[in-house]
């Protein structure tokens, strides 16, 4: 084997624009594979990684629909306290979230304002600043980066706020001072996001009810992690949904990255089929090109065995070449797409489409070998059938 | 009794074409003795060729046996005659048919390498033929950059390289010029001189003469065959 | 007697019980939310805004839709209901303000929708108002696919180019002694290009147009797969007119250039050497 490799290597040197062209063609292709792979499951990996980062393991919603866009969960104190007493369970955390103005400000830009108990761990990490104060008057407002260089703001600023809400906005408007720039989990690049206490959204909106849209749930490893206290949550409230990390990825990745899940199966599949076609049609007539010499090499007495191997490894090598260089070629190529799928509207700024693993650089290798096998089959079909004579003869005659 | 090299007995061989069958050989006979030198004449399309390829394990007969050292080839295996042409039958082609991408050195020491004989072996016995085909300062030279006669002395010492009792030449001057094709015809000479068994198809009557026996064929059959009294 | 007073007060009781019962409302459900609670036209079902089912009312089917396909949410499964407003207002009282999510409105004159929704921005402060065809988040999330889309074309057609570009030169490289003759023979270099280039350009057309006609067979293929796994009526891929004259204008001068390229390896070197004298 190691001659025929050698073989073929000198064949293909033999026409050195031939193979330029040719490994250039695959790793193109093979670019294409390796990103598609990397489609497949990069958001799924990024959104876990995110959620893990975020420093909650359990999610509470009051129905299977979309998070936030569900009916919010009622008599939250009660079940805060409920739950604070549960070895499974860390920490609670209350979100209820509403949309508001900055007064003075055109109303096409909409905020999204987060209520959270400011004593509980909260969801974002603070850049700037300090930990905001319940108690604080005006209600303690913590901001993105994107929110404090829209309106010019920084720490101490302040700020007032008119909520939209249901029918009307709050005909008061709230006031409030920056407390902080953070960091939020989930924010789009374009986002404009803030939070403040719980109570100060809930008179944003001239709320009563003690309302949230979710609960934020740490675990207690020691008492059996996140699925321990999701179990404990389901049986305290039956009626309430509880979620553990790993289960919103699962449906996440069931629902929300299906598209790009099929997508990057479809485009895989097609990408091979095609990669296979072309690889196939230039070793074929390559071997033409070489019939009296393949010919000439078995009246020698090079065995069929060995011919085809011949042709083999001249597969290998194209896709060889080709697949290696594909690799680090998909991955700038995967930064080009990856910007322009971040590009589209609500996506995290932090998110990521094609993330690299180990995984996916097996099946590209996999995918690779079995490639060059496939599209070496009918080339070495044609040689293994090579009628030594007739072909002979008919390269005399030509 | 001494085995023959190479041994056709009544052959046939016959093409199926879209137009018709081609009755190629009908009922040859012919060996050939170790040392021998056999050339076989006749005008195109008599079956000179074809009876070549059959006796070289190219090809299978229709009709008939060819045995190599009396091993009925039929009964072999496709990987069986492959081995057997790698180690006891040499061939010689009208347009040579080496490997572009090798030098002279390299394409003489294919077949070695294929025979699985050691690097050493190897370098002695290319050395060696390249001297004897007179081509030593040409050999890290690849075909496009050789004359006609010097691709197709490469092509001779390329079939010697396993030392084959019998070589088989087709054509072998078609290509070349008369003052080429003489010096290849004087390699023949010696090759058989030396003890190689020769079996050389061709047109030219010069060729012809330097055989010891002289087969004359005509519509696939020997019509004639002429011994030249002592060589 | 006795006995026939007490059984006219159970009647009385039982039939005044009745009528004070409210009827069911109607309820359109969408087919997907039919079929997985296995549910009928003509059942009575409860319905209630808050997860515990408190309040919950009775609905009475009287009807199956289908949900209008959603671009936006082809992956989610479309489990919906409709009721009417009122029903639905009764429905959310327990929510501190019963509200409207949106308004549709059907304009008489369509052309005039994007001044229509000005125009009530401008009376009613506070509230969005959106021609459909106006541009917005749906649309610039397909416009993102689309460049996405259009960004693997453009590496597939990268990489097809090279390997066309290698087959060519293969197969103009078999017609080497051919085109050396026909030089030495007289014929000039731009005779032989232009042979070339009218061979590439036919060969250019022939595969665009079977490109785009496999296209159109593979479209059906396509959209009938993810229709059936998303369970959904959107269409997924569409060959228009448009998109067949961009890859067609596209293809036929990679070909052409390809051809161009091949030729020019062969000609660009004399003719004796060609035939490799």
């Amino acid at each position: 084997m190691r001659r025929a490799l050698a073989f073929a290597w000198l064949r293909l040197r033999r026409e050195p624009g031939r193979m330029l062209l040719g490994v250039i063609g695959v790793t193109a292709i093979g670019a294409l594979l390796f990103d598609m792979l990397l489609l497949s499951n990069g958001l799924l990996v990024s959104f876990r990684e995110r959620l893990d980062r975020s420093g909650f393991d359990v999610r509470v919603i009051a129905s299977e629909s979309a998070v936030i866009a569900g009916p919010p969960i009622d008599h939250v104190s009660a079940k805060l306290t409920e739950l604070g007493r549960k070895p499974s369970i860390a920490a609670v955390q209350r979100v209820r979230v509403a949309s508001a103005d900055v007064a003075d400000h055109p109303s096409t830009r909409h905020l999204a304002v987060a209520g959270v108990d400011l004593g509980a761990p909260v969801p974002w990490t603070l850049l700037e600043g300090a930990p905001p104060n319940a108690q604080a008057s005006p209600a303690p407002l913590v901001i993105n980066r994107n929110f404090a260089r829209t309106f010019h703001l920084t720490v101490g600023s302040p700020v007032v706020l008119n909520g939209r809400c249901g029918d009307a906005s709050r005909p008061l408007p709230l006031d409030a001072t920056v407390a902080g720039v953070a960091e939020f989990q989930n924010d789009a690049a374009d986002a404009l996001t803030a939070a403040t206490s719980s109570q100060a959204v809930a008179a944003l909106c001239g709320e009563r009810g003690d309302l949230a849209d979710m609960l934020l749930v740490q675990s207690n490893p020691a008492a059996g992690g996140p699925d321990a206290a999701a179990a404990a949550i389901r049986a305290a409230f039956p009626a309430l949904h509880a979620l553990t990390n790993e289960q919103i990825v699962e449906r996440f990745s069931r629902v929300e990255f299906s598209y790009f899940r099929q997508l990057s199966s479809v485009l895989t599949t097609v990408t091979l089929f095609f990669g296979l076609l072309l690889i196939t049609v230039l070793l074929t007539v390559s071997v033409n090109q070489q019939l009296g010499e393949i010919a000439a090499l078995r009246a020698l007495g090079l065995s069929r065995a060995r011919v085809m191997a011949g042709v083999l490894c001249e597969s290998a090598l194209f896709i060889g070449l080709g697949g290696i260089a594909a690799v680090p070629i998909g991955g700038l190529l995967s930064r080009w797409l990856d910007a322009i799928l971040r590009s589209m509207p609500g996506i995290p700024a932090d998110a990521r489409f094609f993330v690299f693993t180990l995984h996916a650089l097996e099946v590209h290798a996999a995918l690779l070998v079995i490639g060059a096998v496939l599209a070496a089959v009918y080339p070495m079909r044609l040689v293994a059938t090579l009628p030594i004579a007739a072909t002979l003869r008919r390269e005399v005659v030509s | 009794m001494t085995v023959p090299v190479v041994a056709a007995n009544a052959v046939s061989r016959t093409f199926v074409m879209p137009a018709g069958a081609v009755h190629a050989l009908r009922g040859v006979s012919l060996s050939v003795q170790p040392g021998e030198y056999v050339s076989v004449v006749g005008p195109s399309g008599c079956g000179k060729s074809t009876l070549l390829h059959l006796l070289g394990c190219i090809d299978v007969p229709t009709a008939g046996s060819v045995l190599v050292d009396d091993i009925d080839v039929s009964t072999l295996s496709d990987s069986a005659r492959s081995a057997l042409r790698l180690r006891r039958i040499g061939f010689v082609f009208q347009r040579f048919f080496l490997l572009p991408m090798l030098s002279a050195w390299e394409n003489v020491e294919l077949p070695q390498a294929e025979a699985g004989v050691s690097r050493a072996e190897r370098r002695q016995r290319t050395r060696e033929l390249l001297e004897y085909v007179g081509l030593s300062a040409r050999a890290s030279h690849r075909p496009a950059e050789l004359s006609g006669g010097e691709m197709q002395r490469v092509a001779i010492a390329r079939a010697l390289a396993n030392r084959p009792g019998l070589l088989l030449a087709d054509e072998p001057t078609g290509e070349l010029d008369q003052a080429t094709g003489a010096q290849i015809v004087s390699l023949f000479d010696r090759l058989n001189a030396d003890g190689t068994a020769l079996v050389v198809v061709t047109h030219d009557p010069e060729v012809a003469a330097r055989a010891s026996r002289s087969v004359r064929m005509r519509d696939g059959e020997i019509v004639e065959e002429t011994t030249r009294p002592c060589c | 007697m006795r006995r026939t007073a007490s059984f006219l007060a159970v009647v009385l009781l039982t039939w005044t019980a009745l009528a004070a019962a409210p009827a069911p409302a109607d309820v359109l459900v969408s087919r997907q939310l039919l079929e997985r609670e296995h549910l009928a036209v003509g059942q009575t079902v409860e319905l209630s805004s808050d997860a515990a089912g408190t309040a919950a009312r009775p609905f009475r089917i009287v009807g199956v839709y289908e949900p209008t396909p959603d671009p936006m949410r082809f992956a989610q499964e479309r489990l919906e209901v409709r009721v009417h407003l009122p029903d639905a207002a009764a429905l959310e009282d327990r929510l501190p303000s019963s509200s409207l999510t949106s308004i549709n409105v059907e304009l008489r004159d369509r052309e005039d929708a994007a001044g229509f929704a000005s125009d009530v921005e401008r009376r009613l402060p506070g509230l969005t108002a959106k021609s459909t065809a106006a541009p917005d988040e749906r649309t610039s999330t397909f416009a993102v696919l689309d460049r996405f889309h259009l960004a693997i074309a453009m590496v597939t057609v990268f990489g097809s180019g090279a390997f066309l570009l290698a087959l060519m030169v293969m197969l103009v490289d078999e017609r080497r002694e051919t085109v050396a003759t026909l030089r030495l023979i007289g014929l000039t270099k731009q005779r032989l290009i232009a042979q070339v280039l009218v061979e590439g350009a036919l060969i250019a057309v022939a595969g665009a147009a079977f490109g785009v006609l496999f296209a159109r067979a593979a479209e059906p293929v396509f959209n009938r797969f993810f229709q059936w796994r998303y369970d959904t009526a959107l269409v997924f891929v569409r060959v228009t007119p448009a998109i067949a004259l961009r890859c067609v204008a596209l293809a036929v001068p990679v070909g052409l250039a390809a051809s161009a390229i091949a030729g020019w390896t062969i000609l660009r070197r004399r003719a004796l050497l060609t035939v490799g004298r």
